[in-house]
């Protein structure tokens, strides 16, 4: 892995240069409630510098909030049904944390090792991620419970990390060293540096390797309906998840024309499983509370070998009914 | 990358329509485009998402077997958004098809066995895919035989072919109607599946039984089977949870780690019971 050190100061050029590119920037900006999002910049001074987390992740550009997935035109000599893949951009995110960034190998193992999907694998095509490391936290984040940490590289072209007035670089990916290349007066080489002192501290909050091994019991353990109480299956902590996958798919029409398009959706909704007889297999929310906790923490362990869950904290903090990922999980698993 | 993409829908016309019982229609479907009908095929268990475009998709089984070649047919019952815009189609009209998705039936490794159907009310479409399979290959087969029913005579599925079935002389068939669905002039069983079942008690030895219907149908079956000394591997059945996508992506199907889409819909009684009772 390549090393580099780039100067504070020359961060607006480098950014220049990547809007120069033609390509679509997806950078945190701060709304005017007062939160963080990802979204499109046109340049430097719109993007957000003092955060600790954006409300949602950056997922939406490999599966976007709703996804076209293909038009159709009925005329009088059939129907002309036309996909969607030409028009996917190419993307770079800026300003992602190493929690989010980690969450694209999931995400990626699971859209595309079996049955692999098109669009994913277009998006995550054209995708390059511009990560910077965690300069602070706060008590929502466990990263560390998860094993990785506020400097974690996994899933990064680039991780950025500041260090004073200026910025250490690792360069990942063939992506990463591309967009290095193209701004290669700016950054200038260096050995391998030790990141620790300039991340933020995280509060380690449960052994993985033992949450692993108990939870493959936790199925009918009796703590899950105290540890739902109060959902109200909302979904939100879905929506905010990076590593959250699933989705609806519907159709609208505007006359003779109109898409296929698929949206997110979630496990917590007490619609996800309902047959149209009216038979719900997970019928209460203490059932679909544990199916998202165990799929996080068992099921995608069993299907992909990875737990789907980064520590990023987003699902604590957007929960309306203060529910804790960390605090459940520990209650669960449980003697 | 050329990765396949499988939202794209096939074009099928509507070739035939015939109205199976109240809300129930069969359509049998012919690929718009020739070359994708030569490119297609399937086996016996499989499920495809047929589509009205403007108002989705719906999830069923094939409901032909893989031996009649040229078509595929699907039987559905008119309840939700797109099944009820699904019924309002005519003949010759086109809608889309997505599929064919999930595992199949282990047909080959039942040649020489007896084969036993259980099934109630449109739990017959996904298992009379398997039993014209089975019968467009009669010799390779022991006895089979079909216990079939619904709530009234009216509900019953499939009138013609159960009348051909019957009149072959190679197949047990049971048909029966719900204590008070039957009519003057109905010469068929009367009661519930499971107690007709019960009462004719298939043997176990050398023999298959395939189990598909409302949950309580299952439910009660099952005893019944045991009882007769059916182990739970040679129990099959065919869930039936919500889907959306066909390909083990949108995750509605879920049932612990199992898919129901790609890694079933067929799974031996033995495998459910490894699941969580989610389904």
């Amino acid at each position: 892995m390549e090393t580099k050190l780039l100067q504070s100061s020359d961060i607006p050029k480098l950014f220049d240069n990547l809007i120069k590119s033609g390509k679509v920037i997806i950078a945190p900006i701060t709304k005017k409630s007062g939160k963080v999002f990802f979204e499109r910049i046109s340049s430097y001074d719109q993007v957000e510098k003092d955060y600790i987390q954006t409300q949602f992740s950056a997922k939406s550009v490999v599966f976007p909030k709703v996804e076209e997935l293909f038009t159709y035109k009925k005329t009088d000599t059939g129907i002309e049904i036309t996909d969607t893949l030409s028009q996917i951009p190419e993307v770079v995110v800026w300003g992602l944390r190493p929690c989010d960034s980690s969450a694209f190998d999931y995400i990626s193992e699971f859209f595309l090792k079996e049955n692999p999907d098109a669009y994913f694998a277009r998006r995550k095509e054209l995708l390059t991620l511009i990560t910077i490391s965690c300069p602070k936290a706060d008590d929502a984040c466990f990263c560390t419970s998860v094993e990785l940490n506020p400097g974690s590289t996994a899933g990064s072209d680039i991780l950025l990390t500041q260090m004073g007035n200026e910025y250490y670089a690792e360069i990942i990916t063939e992506k990463g060293k591309a967009v290095v290349e193209s701004s290669s007066d700016l950054f200038t080489a260096t050995e391998p540096k030790t990141k620790d002192e300039f991340l933020a501290k995280i509060t380690y909050q449960f052994s993985l390797e033992e949450i692993k091994e108990r939870i493959k019991t936790a199925y009918d353990n009796a703590q899950w309906k105290h540890e739902s109480m109060g959902c109200y299956g909302c979904g939100a902590c879905a929506f905010a998840c990076p590593t959250c996958t699933c989705f609806d798919i519907q159709d609208e029409s505007d006359g003779d024309e109109g898409s296929r398009k698929r949206c997110w959706d979630a496990c917590g909704l007490s619609l996800f499983t309902k047959h149209n007889s009216g038979h719900n297999p997970r019928k209460n929310q203490t059932e679909r509370r544990r199916q998202r906790l165990m799929h996080k923490f068992k099921y995608s362990v069993e299907n992909l070998g990875i737990v789907s869950c980064v520590g990023c904290g987003r699902c604590i903090r957007v929960c309306p009914a203060h529910l804790n990922i960390f605090e459940n999980i520990l209650n669960v698993t449980k003697e | 990358m050329s990765i396949k993409n499988t939202y794209i829908p096939y074009k099928m016309r509507i070739a035939n329509i015939v109205e199976e019982a109240p809300q129930v229609r069969t359509y049998r479907l012919e690929f718009v485009n020739p070359d994708e009908a030569k490119q297609f095929s399937f086996k016996a268990g499989q499920f495809a998402e047929y589509g009205i475009l403007g108002e989705g998709e719906s999830t069923f089984c094939i409901a032909s077997s893989p031996t009649r070649e040229g078509y595929i047919e699907c039987t559905f019952r008119a309840s939700g958004r797109v099944t009820k815009a699904l019924a309002s189609c005519e003949q010759n009209d086109i809608i889309t098809l997505r599929g064919p998705y999930g595992n199949t039936f282990p047909i080959e490794e039942w040649y020489g066995k007896n084969i036993v159907f259980i099934t109630g009310g449109i739990g017959l479409p996904p298992l009379r895919c398997v039993i014209w399979n089975l019968l467009d290959h009669r010799d390779k087969f022991g006895e089979i035989s079909i216990y079939y029913g619904a709530r009234t005579t009216k509900d019953l599925v499939y009138k013609h072919e159960l009348e051909e079935w019957q009149n072959r002389g190679d197949i047990n068939l049971f048909v029966t109607v719900d204590p008070g669905g039957e009519i003057p002039e109905w010469k068929g069983h009367v009661g519930f599946v499971p107690t007709i079942v019960e009462q004719n008690a298939p043997k176990s030895e050398n023999a298959i039984a395939i189990v598909a219907g409302p949950p309580i149908l299952i439910k009660m079956s099952m005893p019944i089977l045991a009882k007769n000394g059916f182990e739970n591997k040679n129990i099959f059945t065919t869930l039936e949870n919500r889907m959306k996508c066909g390909v083990g992506k949108c995750g509605h199907c879920t049932v612990g780690k199992t898919y129901v889409c790609k890694d079933g819909p067929v799974f031996t009684y033995e495998e459910v019971l490894t699941m969580p009772a989610e389904y």
